[in-house]
């Protein structure tokens, strides 16, 4: 089938879709995003909508540009060799493509955790304060150490490293390190955080702790999550929109794609026919 | 079909299965007696330059009652608690013949007194000198003092101590060895250490040259080397790995920096001739010249070195980095670079004893050349430790047989420092991890 | 971070361009030239700056040809002040000087230095005629019908029926080295010019003269041993069937292991060759660059320590170094010269 949802840029919602019917209001929104990879066509006219407080995952099989879609809210594609964006993807009704925009800024807003843990081969400590020192978010030590505190609390990390936080980042074990790095992220207190399958290196129940802390982060941002594993969109997640071959399929409420989905391809994407 | 069972039992597999086991014994006994072969050499390097070497920080003394006669010397003695003032002039050398004169009054006429004190060394009285000035008490006494001998008297005792006494070959008189023979009756030879070998200047004379001012020269030039080739490599490298674009021109740019690096040193010592010596007009034989000529050798090793090790950094790293909103230049100075680090020092340092290591570009900027103070600035005319080492070996007195040998071990000990410190930073660096 | 390290090269450069303006006072001697002259100017100059108060000169040991280029280059002070020549300066070379705005060039002869052919000690000597040195070592020899063949001969006895029945195996320098410029010139021509056809092709083919007489055998007989005399003694001393080239001074101080071969009956010792009885030898120099004298310190006195009787005499400390004085008569003509000033002239020579 051909794109069932024409975007349309001026009124910046999904028209047929039942965003408007979620609880929160849209934190970014991206209309007719194409991205060529030089002759690879991987993201098809995509649109999508990310709303304060709720948690919108982005399924689909391997290499439906889910990811790459993911990465053009904060412009990482900017440094990929021969990577091309177009489109309007907005941050509360801004262009983020806009020469008015910084990119230092927009990373800063727009936070990113990715597939694999990957703590800088620091201390604990360094990792969380990193962000916050760059910005300049933090003039004196004591305002950073308080900082890095409430980083790894709101990660759920500090009872577990408070007592060594000069140890190397990388003695922790993998869940941990996935933890640390949305702490990193959340460090530099941004407005959205994206998730690049965050789960995907983690065993059942290091995975179980993230989703834990995922569902409670909800509360103040507004996140978006890539991710293979069908359950855990399900479990955590408001919003799902199902990509296939490049183009957004389905956009809605989780319970919805889940119980009813509109069209025959997420059917059988959810029902496990092929993916 | 054939049950698998028998087939493992078969002849032809067990065949094979010897084969393969034959050629595995095979290969690791050629694997060890590479390792062996390399080993037995660098053992016999070692062990003909340590027996050699060794001998290089001692010299043959003659302790002679040496009188300080003021007469002699010119020199008028002072009142008490004021320094002495020792002319140029003052004739050490008589002092010197008349102890060598009253301890051996056979000796007569002009031949035999020069035969006499042949057996000195030529920079004998400078020594003594020294001596009177580091203690002007001396002065009007008579004292027991270590002189050095000339390298004969040196190669005499050695050839005896080799030859079991049994008919010594030597440039010496049967007069003179009859001398030394005397004197050592009396306990009045020995071999003793001496530090000149560590602090001084080349000489013509064995007993008296030292490595000193080629340490001196190969630390300054190597400090130039360092302060330029290190930073102008890194961001280069950075520059290329991490900024510039990928196009026909940066790749022309990759492959003329890899061939620079394997151009033959002396070409670099031509380069810095027309440009440092012909168009700067800086000096020749200076370390500046020498640093700034090593470092073009260097920068293509470093260059190499170092974009190997940035690119070796993951790049998650640089995409976490981003991710927070580091810019390029953060993202390159906060993460990729301390990651970096060993390798770019691992190489550095690599380039560095290499240029250590070099004779020829210096040749051409006239670093190879005789010289005798000690320099104490980047502009002074200086040699080079491998420099003195070359001078040396072709020099016609038997004595620099060993100097030779010791300089070796000394730039053997250095290289060895270097890349201990090589490892030490690796280590620092990587604790970080 | 990378902001430093680009402040750090910028201030390199800047220093590099301050020196630009630095390399004029120099207060000490700078000598370049023959590698056959420097162990004896090396000697003078220590000597000098042991007894003076002037700094000790700095010896670049360059061969003369780049001596003497380097020499010319010019009369400014980052030009040496003094040449060592193991030949008297070329006319083309005074040209280049004049051209150069060099044009007092004082001529200093100190000595000369003897080519010795020696054996270990353990062994003994095979003394030999000029003309058996040629047979022995030369690529083509005539043959007793005035043609010219690759040399046949294997054994000494092969080359002169008096000699022993020893193969030939010589030690020598390779081409690049003065020693072997000098061996060619002195040792092979000499023998050369003992065949009477052979002499006369000088005037009439001087090509092939030079090809006949200076061209060494390359079939093995003749060893290039390297530049480094002291390794030719070392060779020596472990295989004492072979013979060795190299300089006097390197048989001088290695008499207790090898010993010289008479060449024509003439012993290489001080006497022969001094007296120019021993065929294999000849004089050294030294140039002085006369507009450099007053200017830089010391010039003239360095001169006069080299020519004094303590230095070049007959017992002076250079003889112990194995330089070869000049007769007596020749070492007062030259103070005078030097005394007074006398400049090299372009068409004295020709």
């Amino acid at each position: 089938m051909t794109n069932a949802i024409a975007p349309t840029n001026s009124a910046h919602a999904i028209p047929g879709s039942s965003a408007r019917a979620g609880r929160g209001s849209i934190k970014m929104s991206a209309r007719a995003v194409n991205v060529h990879y030089g002759a690879t066509h991987a993201v098809k006219d995509a649109v999508l909508d990310i709303s304060i407080n709720e948690v919108t995952a982005l399924i689909g099989p391997s290499g439906c540009g889910k990811s790459t879609l993911l990465r053009c809210f904060n412009r990482m594609n900017d440094d990929i060799v021969g990577c091309r964006v177009t489109g309007d993807i907005r941050l509360d009704g801004e262009p983020i493509n806009d020469s008015e925009m910084d990119v230092v800024e927009l990373r800063a807003r727009v936070g990113m955790v990715f597939q694999k843990p990957y703590p800088f081969p620091k201390s604990i400590e360094e990792n969380i304060a990193y962000g916050p020192r760059i910005h300049g978010l933090a003039k004196k030590g004591m305002e950073l150490d308080a900082i890095v505190e409430r980083s790894l609390q709101r990660a759920g990390l500090w009872d577990e490293v408070r007592d060594r936080l000069g140890s190397p980042a990388n003695s922790l074990s993998g869940g941990q390190q996935q933890r640390l790095c949305i702490a990193r992220a959340l460090a530099v207190d941004p407005e959205v955080i994206l998730m690049d399958e965050p789960c995907s290196a983690l065993d059942p129940i290091a995975t179980a702790k993230v989703e834990e802390l995922i569902d409670e982060l909800r509360g103040g941002y507004a996140i978006a999550i890539v991710t293979h594993n069908l359950q855990q969109a399900a479990r955590i997640s408001q919003k799902t929109a199902f990509f296939h071959m490049g183009q957004l399929i389905e956009y809605g409420p989780t319970s919805e794609i889940f119980t009813n989905p509109k069209v025959q391809k997420t059917n059988d994407y959810i029902t496990g026919r092929y993916g | 079909m054939v049950d698998p069972r028998s087939h493992w039992q078969s002849e032809s597999f067990k065949r094979r299965l010897r084969r393969r086991n034959a050629s595995e014994r095979r290969f690791r006994f050629f694997g060890v007696a590479a390792v062996l072969v390399a080993g037995a050499a660098l053992s016999l390097l070692l062990v003909s330059v340590l027996s050699n070497g060794l001998g290089a920080a001692y010299r043959t003394e003659f302790a002679l009652d040496v009188e300080f006669d003021p007469e002699i010397l010119g020199i008028e003695t002072p009142p008490p608690g004021e320094a002495v003032e020792i002319l140029a002039s003052a004739d050490f050398g008589a002092i010197l013949r008349t102890s060598l004169m009253r301890r051996f009054p056979e000796a007569e006429g002009r031949s035999e007194i020069r035969e006499l004190t042949a057996l000195l060394s030529r920079g004998a009285s400078a020594e003594l000198a020294d001596r009177l000035r580091a203690k002007p008490a001396l002065l009007g006494q008579r004292a027991r003092i270590w002189i050095p001998t000339s390298d004969d008297v040196n190669f005499l005792l050695k050839s005896r101590e080799s030859d079991s006494g049994a008919n010594p070959s030597t440039r010496l008189s049967d007069r003179q060895v009859g001398w030394v023979d005397a004197l050592m009756d009396e306990d009045r030879v020995a071999n003793r250490f001496n530090s000149r070998f560590f602090t001084a200047g080349d000489s013509r004379e064995p007993e008296l040259a030292g490595i000193g001012g080629a340490l001196i020269g190969t630390a300054l030039t190597l400090l130039v080397t360092l302060a330029v080739s290190f930073p102008l490599g890194v961001s280069a490298a950075i520059y290329l790995e991490e900024f510039a674009p990928d196009n026909r021109w940066t790749r022309l740019l990759e492959v003329n920096i890899n061939n620079l690096a394997a151009v033959p040193s002396i070409v670099f010592g031509l380069l810095g001739l027309a440009v440092f010596l012909g168009l700067f007009g800086m000096p020749r034989s200076a370390p500046v010249v020498g640093g700034l000529t090593l470092a073009l050798m260097t920068l293509p090793v470093i260059i190499i070195a170092s974009r190997a090790s940035i690119a070796a950094v993951p790049f998650w790293i640089r995409e976490s980095a981003r991710g927070l909103g580091a810019s390029p230049v953060q993202v390159v100075a906060h993460q990729v670079l301390p990651i970096a680090m060993p390798g770019i020092v691992t190489g550095t340092l690599l380039g560095l004893a290499r240029a250590m290591g070099e004779t020829a570009p210096l040749l051409m900027i006239g670093m190879v050349a005789f010289i005798v103070d000690v320099p104490t600035n980047f502009a002074d005319a200086s040699s080079a430790l491998p420099v003195q080492i070359f001078l040396w070996a072709d020099s016609p007195e038997r004595g620099f047989v060993e100097k030779v040998s010791g300089a070796i071990l000394v730039l053997l000990a250095l290289l060895a420092i270097l890349n201990g410190a090589a490892i030490m930073l690796r280590q620092r660096f990587e604790q970080r991890w | 971070m990378r902001s430093n390290q680009l402040s750090i090269a910028v201030l390199a450069l800047a220093s590099v361009a301050l020196w630009a303006g630095h390399a004029s006072a120099r207060d000490q001697i700078r000598i370049v030239g023959s590698s056959t002259v420097y162990p004896f100017s090396t000697v003078v100059a220590e000597e000098f700056g042991r007894s003076t108060s002037f700094k000790t000169p700095i010896v670049e040991s360059t061969g003369t040809g780049g001596g003497l280029k380097l020499f010319c280059a010019g009369a400014g002070l980052d030009t040496p002040d003094i040449a060592n020549a193991s030949r008297r300066i070329k006319s083309s070379e005074i040209e280049l000087c004049q051209k150069n705005g060099v044009s007092k060039i004082i001529e200093v002869e100190i000595g000369y230095d003897g080519i010795a052919i020696a054996r270990s000690k353990e062994s003994n000597s095979i003394d030999l005629t000029l003309k058996q040195i040629f047979l022995a070592l030369a690529r083509e020899v005539p043959t007793p019908s005035g043609e010219f063949v690759a040399n046949p001969n294997i054994t000494w006895k092969d080359v002169d029926p008096s000699l022993p029945d020893i193969k030939i195996e010589v030690l020598g320098p390779p081409p690049t080295s003065g020693t072997r410029d000098a061996f060619n010139e002195l040792a092979m021509e000499g023998g050369c010019k003992t065949f009477p056809e052979i002499e006369a092709l000088e005037k009439t083919d001087k090509t092939t003269y030079k090809r006949i007489c200076q061209s060494i055998r390359e079939d093995g007989a003749y060893v290039e041993a390297g530049e480094n005399d002291n390794l030719i003694v070392q060779k020596l001393v472990a295989n004492p069937s072979a013979l060795g080239i190299f300089g006097f001074s390197f048989l001088d101080q290695n008499r207790d292991r090898i010993r010289g071969s008479l060449v024509n009956g003439v012993e290489s010792d001080f006497d022969n060759i001094a007296s120019g009885k021993y065929p294999v030898s000849r004089p050294l120099f030294f140039y002085v660059k006369g507009e450099h004298i007053g200017t830089i310190p010391g010039i003239s006195e360095y001169v006069n320590e080299f020519i004094g009787e303590k230095a070049i005499g007959d017992y002076g400390y250079l003889a112990d170094r194995g330089l070869i004085p000049a007769p007596s008569d020749e070492r007062k003509l030259i103070r005078a010269d030097v005394n007074a000033g006398k400049v090299v002239k372009l068409a004295a020579e020709n």
